[in-house]
């Protein structure tokens, strides 16, 4: 008994020296995830259950859900809400559409130029999305790029209404969020070997077949991936709607800030925050539940 | 080999920890009032505003007397909400805050403003009663009034003739503007500076004849520029600023009333260094300050003992005719009312 528990020592202090390593190693980030996120979300969240004196313009405390009852029975904040949805899951189903193609080829290709291919994906990001809607603001302007360009071919007599538009919202983030599902995808495919494709090919499958088949179930991790991160990034959009979206256009993260800083009603901004946080987790969790169930099968 | 590199990272951490708690201590121990005695925040819009504070007031009156001054650019809005979000602090991150009147009134009605000691700022002497607020002081005025492009229409005689369904898409609203928009559509429907209700149905038909709304005054600008619009409202000293920049642009003191436009300064209640945010106050008032203020953003002196040239005067200022129907904001009206405004705005009008 002594002999074993001599003979087991050095282990066990071992394994308790690398569980402190491994504690003290998570512990920064922890506490830091638990400083800058979750306590400010615990302070928004009892916000949101206090009212508002909209003639001072005062948060008085109270306990009660009327902000949540306020935002689910008044059409005006529903219709932005489906707004958003919306746009959120056209802007990702584009993205997709859009980023497997050319995923594929950075994933494939054999090129000396690879490096530059995929440079050339990641330099938007190096540029805020502010600035980028600003650039957008240049091209899609009454008299900017592409109504000059158009009328000066002749091809229209009077400029096409871009800016400040739904189109120009659309158009602006699915500029923002295509690297974000190109790479998550690229990453993936990159790890598919060629020779199952190969396999599928010299068993007779014609291309699709082999997408539908082979291809797509074994991409489904990177495709999850960079939908999640798509429809994430398109419903919390900001700048994008806000500079290109103008005064008429309306997605809920422009629509918080106002309840903010405008109308400085925190509790009603506090509780639109959170249902947009709800509704997003949800429709990420239920849209992966169903990819995951289809793959299976 | 494992063992000393257990170690190492161990003394990594530990240091790493030390000097973050070093940095702690060393930051308590030494708070920003001490080493910052002589530093005055200024909150203030960005832009030219922001860039003439410092060409006008900080660098050449308070510079001189070794005073560091630092402009925290925003917005009106996020600075509102950020005073609020620093009500229960002992010590604010601003000394002097920059807002329109009616903000300023806002923030005095929460118990945000310090109320001015007067005697402390010898330049207030000369301050315009007008601009003399328990909790903040005018630092610029201008009046609303109608913009119109001469090559595209006649000028209009007031705000009825210009928030007229008439005009179709060539009108353009400034969403910005909300409350001037409001005001101007009220006192050219039988409404007044205490009742916006009346103007409620004329900003609709405009709307539904196709009034263009843009996000903001630059925005604005931009439509006029190329166009795309022929008339609206705005201060009187953005038009000469535009005028300046090659706008063909010309205005109309409305006869229906010129509502003013003032913007000031407050002092947060926290405001770290009262001292400094009185110095930059009294020096926001001085005549020079307030004469570059004129020639260089078009807007007209809060204080009395400031010498405008008589060619900017003739541009930016009022006609004794005109001074006539200058008509100060209900400011009590309209913080009651904002939000319940703000909600028809978003929702009725631009819905």
């Amino acid at each position: 008994m002594t002999d074993t528990a001599i003979a087991h020592g050095p282990v066990v202090e071992k394994r308790r020296g690398e569980g402190l390593t491994a504690a003290a190693l998570l512990t920064p980030a922890t506490v830091f995830v638990a400083i800058a996120l979750l306590a400010p979300l615990v302070i928004l969240f009892r916000y949101s259950l206090n009212e508002f004196v909209p003639a001072r313009k005062m948060m008085v405390e109270a306990v009660t859900i009327a902000n949540y009852i306020k935002f689910f029975t008044d059409p005006y904040y529903t219709t932005i809400l489906w707004t958003t949805v919306r746009i959120a899951v056209l802007v990702t189903a584009v993205c997709l559409v859009l980023g497997f193609p050319l995923a594929y080829v950075v994933a494939r290709t054999q090129s000396r130029f690879k490096n530059l291919l995929i440079i050339s994906i990641v330099l938007p990001l190096f540029v805020g999305n502010s600035v980028r809607a600003a650039g957008w603001m240049v091209v899609f302007g009454n008299k900017g790029f592409v109504n000059a360009s158009l009328m000066g071919l002749g091809l229209i007599g009077t400029p096409f209404e871009i800016m400040f538009t739904e189109k120009a919202v659309i158009i602006g983030i699915i500029a923002v969020n295509l690297p974000f599902m190109v790479l998550s995808l690229q990453s993936v495919i990159e790890s598919i070997d060629r020779a199952v494709e190969e396999a599928a090919f010299s068993l007779g499958a014609p291309p699709l077949t082999m997408f539908r088949r082979v291809l797509w179930p074994l991409a489904l991790p990177g495709v999850l991936a960079g939908t999640i991160l798509c429809f994430i990034l398109a419903m919390n959009a900001y700048a994008t709607p806000f500079l290109l979206g103008g005064p008429l256009f309306k997605m809920m993260a422009p629509v918080i800030y106002n309840e903010f800083t405008q109308k400085t009603n925190w509790p009603f901004g506090g509780a639109i925050a959170f249902i947009l946080m709800a509704v997003t987790l949800t429709l990420t969790i239920v849209a992966n539940l169903v990819l995951q169930r289809r793959a299976a099968r | 080999m494992s063992k000393t590199f257990m170690i190492n990272r161990r003394t990594a951490l530990g240091g790493a920890a030390a000097l973050a708690a070093g940095t702690f201590t060393a930051g308590a121990a030494r708070p920003a009032g001490a080493q910052d005695n002589k530093r005055i925040v200024i909150g203030t819009w960005g832009g030219d505003y922001s860039r003439l504070l410092t060409k006008n007031i900080n660098t050449p009156l308070l510079a001189p007397a070794k005073w560091e001054c630092v402009n925290a650019e925003e917005n009106a809005d996020p600075r509102k909400a950020k005073m609020m979000a620093e009500r229960t602090l002992r010590r604010g991150t601003s000394d002097v805050q920059g807002f329109s009147a009616n903000d300023m009134y806002d923030l005095n009605e929460q118990g945000l403003a310090e109320q001015l000691d007067y005697s402390k700022m010898p330049n207030a002497k000369n301050l315009i009663p007008a601009m003399k607020y328990p909790y903040g002081i005018g630092h610029i005025y201008s009046g609303k009034v109608v913009l119109y492009n001469p090559d595209m229409m006649e000028a209009p005689s007031g705000f009825a003739d210009t928030l007229d369904p008439k005009h179709g898409n060539k009108l353009g609203i400034i969403d910005i503007q909300r409350q001037y928009n409001m005001v101007a559509a009220a006192l050219a429907s039988g409404g007044s500076v205490s009742n916006f209700e009346p103007g409620k149905d004329r900003l609709m038909a405009c709307r539904k004849a196709g009034a263009r709304i843009y996000p903001s005054n630059e925005a604005f600008a931009q439509a006029l520029k190329t166009g795309e619009i022929a008339c609206g409202i705005m201060w009187k000293a953005r038009a000469v600023q535009w005028q300046n920049a090659g706008i063909k642009v010309q205005t109309v003191a409305p006869k229906e009333g010129v509502p003013m436009y003032v913007s000031g300064f407050v002092m947060p209640k926290n405001a770290p260094n009262k001292e400094g945010a009185y110095a930059w106050l009294d020096a926001m008032m001085a005549p020079s300050a307030q004469e570059l203020f004129a020639v260089d953003m078009g807007y007209n002196p809060t204080v009395a003992n400031a010498k405008v040239p008589d060619d900017v005067q003739k541009r930016i200022g009022f006609t004794p005719e005109e001074q006539k129907r200058l008509v100060d904001l209900d400011y009590a009206y309209m913080s009651k009312n904002d939000v319940a405004f703000q909600d028809w705005w978003n929702k009725s009008f631009k819905g």
